[in-house]
């Protein structure tokens, strides 16, 4: 137990709050993401003229992409096998190139067919107070009494 | 008063199948790559084989980017001329592993309508269902697209 690195479901308290972990998606890994996706490029995630044309004013983060940093984020923190369901709700376009701060907060703690669940309200804001995507999150945990 | 939508009902209970998908460690270090992802968990095979697993883990969300590889029908919903890709769900079954041979099974799960201060979007969501070589449910993943007037 001593080489673990996350958080025992005994050290969770309802109103924790996780973060904000600070990214930015850059141009190149926005293309990047889009290239393993198989998104034919350019589109209006990376080209200006097509975010324009779908009436974006620049090139938007994908949603399936936000959803993977905001993953990141929670496995950063809880363990690369603790993230049991995420539900995510794409409220405005992320854009590039721009720090995006990832938070949580844990709103339940609950003891559920053997397994120890953390349920958190999670949220992708911008520096000015933009929230981009906002959802839930369970997580897994071990007991540190196991 | 309940709104009426006009689309195909007969796609309920239809599956639409695709794969399979070959979930080598290379395709788990491109993603990786992607968003900066450097947990040895799902980096460095060692570190996996010695938490018992065969090989790196993929990263929970890695099966959201096989979903578009499913071809979906036109559900030819009479409602709205924008399109957009609203939310989405991704519940984790069991550990996906490089090696992994995954099949995709998506099939409409429901239409409604939703009234807010921005007026009457309709929302449609496609669940899919990704399945490995051993028949164990890995992963369901939802898409919900809202269509606006």
């Amino acid at each position: 137990m001593a080489d673990r690195n996350g958080p025992y479901f005994e050290d969770i308290d309802l109103g924790d709050e996780i973060g904000p972990v600070e990214l930015v998606a850059t141009d190149e890994n926005v293309i990047n993401f889009c290239q393993l996706w198989g998104n034919p490029m350019p589109n209006r995630f990376t080209s200006q003229e097509m975010a324009e044309a779908s009436g974006l004013p620049s090139p938007i983060v994908p949603g399936v992409m936000s959803m993977a940093i905001m993953s990141q984020a929670l496995t950063d923190w809880a363990g690369p096998e603790a993230l049991k369901d995420l539900d995510l709700v794409f409220r405005q376009p992320v854009p590039h190139n721009k720090p995006l701060l990832i938070s949580a907060t844990v709103t339940d703690t609950r003891q559920e067919d053997g397994e120890n669940l953390v349920e958190c309200d999670v949220l992708m804001m911008g520096e000015a107070g933009e929230r981009y995507v906002g959802g839930t999150a369970l997580i897994s945990l071990p007991s540190n009494e196991e | 008063m309940t709104m009426e939508l006009e689309y195909n009902r007969e796609l309920y209970g239809v599956e639409h199948e695709a794969g399979p998908f070959a979930i080598t460690a290379d395709v788990i270090q491109t993603f990786n790559r992607s968003i900066g992802e450097t947990n040895p968990m799902y980096t460095d095979a060692a570190t996996a084989q010695a938490a018992g697993y065969n090989g790196v883990l993929a990263p929970p969300t890695l099966v959201t980017m096989l979903v578009r590889n499913v071809e979906l029908p036109d559900i030819e919903l009479k409602f709205g001329i924008m399109r957009f890709h609203a939310g989405q769900r991704v519940q984790s079954r069991a550990p996906i592993v490089a090696g992994d041979s995954l099949m995709a099974s998506s099939h409409l799960k429901e239409v409604y309508p939703k009234t807010g201060r921005s007026g009457t979007m309709v929302f449609t969501v496609w669940e899919t269902t990704f399945t490995n070589q051993d028949g164990v449910v890995v992963a369901d993943v939802q898409e919900s697209y809202a269509s606006r007037e």
